[in-house]
């Protein structure tokens, strides 16, 4: 059953103010402030880390519900063809297309 | 970093790549939350004052399932939590005030704060502006596309259209290997962190523990990478 307009518009609110809170509070309140050599370092790997996980997260689901062998091919060529410098557009291009290959042959 | 792959127009330039992968996703979403119920016009305003995918699906699952409005929102607010320490990275890289410095947070958006991340920790704030700019734009009007046309799942399947998200994460996450490869070994622990989270975890947490991972760097011996 879906929750009223009301209740929707409650709970967009609240994640909104959630988000200004996430994103802003530790600029606003920290400043300028530089960090330790190692601090860094994790703040640079934060990214990959993070990049990494959404991957995986995206491509399996919660409870691997959504895995789907055939997006493999086309994120394989993804990666193989931005590790030689391909064009990031014509990368996800070429991803897509070996995709909608791989299904048309199950 | 040449002077072409820095500022408000590397950014924008950006922004215009990572926003079809971001109209894709948005088309998806605005399909399955009026599919789970809710009005077009919410469902639009909900990508023009959240921006983030992994939240509003959370929210809208939770709300449609056996939860409440409380549930979707703690869902939700878990998905995002990732934000705190990217902000907190972010920090030393605005500009201003308190209050100015809380304004420019609010255009940390992943891919736009992996895009402006500089070798040396640092951040371009203006092309982290110039690519959230574009995506903006592009997230409300592909949840729109989504929300009033209501393409079928087998259509956005079939299409492959669910590949050009995470083809674009996996282009980020090449090029910051290429960029330090000696994290490749992080992205690794990373990758099978989420896997083993996203299991048993709402996706949230498991993007939390992926991102754990980071925290090699805390024990691991300084070194740069191979030349």
């Amino acid at each position: 059953m879906t929750a009223s307009l009301t209740v929707q518009l409650l709970a967009i609110a609240a994640l909104a103010v959630i988000n200004i809170f996430y994103k802003g509070l530790a600029p606003a309140v920290l400043g300028d402030r530089e960090f330790s050599p190692r601090v860094t370092a994790v703040l640079i790997a934060f990214g990959p880390a993070l990049l990494a996980g959404l991957l995986v997260v995206e491509v399996l689901g919660a409870g691997w519900r959504d895995i789907d062998a055939t997006v493999l091919p086309g994120l394989a060529a993804v990666a193989a063809l931005r590790w030689r410098g391909v064009n990031p557009l014509l990368c996800i291009v070429a991803g897509v297309a070996l995709t909608v290959a791989a299904r048309s042959l199950v | 970093m040449t002077e072409s792959d820095a500022g408000w127009r590397a950014g924008l330039r950006l922004g215009v790549g990572l926003g079809a992968a971001t109209f894709a996703l948005a088309l998806s979403f605005g399909a399955f939350a009026v599919t789970a119920g809710w009005h077009p016009l919410v469902v639009v305003l909900m990508s023009a004052m959240v921006l983030s995918g992994s939240a509003q699906f959370a929210l809208v699952t939770a709300m449609t399932g056996a939860g409440g409005a409380i549930t979707g929102v703690a869902a939700a607010a878990l998905a995002n939590a990732r934000f705190i320490p990217m902000s907190v990275a972010t920090a030393a890289s605005l500009h201003g005030g308190w209050l100015r410095r809380g304004i420019e947070g609010q255009t940390i958006v992943d891919a736009s704060w992996v895009s402006a991340q500089r070798p040396d920790g640092s951040f371009d704030r203006e092309k982290l502006f110039g690519a959230t700019f574009v995506q903006w734009p592009a997230w409300i009007l592909g949840t729109a596309a989504g929300a009033y046309l209501v393409p079928s799942p087998e259509t956005v399947h079939a299409i492959g259209l669910d590949v050009v998200f995470p083809g674009f994460f996996l282009v980020l996450l090449i090029d910051a290997l290429r960029e330090h490869r000696r994290l490749l070994a992080i992205a690794a622990a990373a990758a099978v962190l989420g896997a083993v989270g996203v299991l048993w975890l709402p996706a949230g947490a498991a993007l939390l523990l992926a991102s754990a991972a980071a925290g090699i760097e805390l024990v691991r011996r300084p070194g740069g990478d191979p030349a």
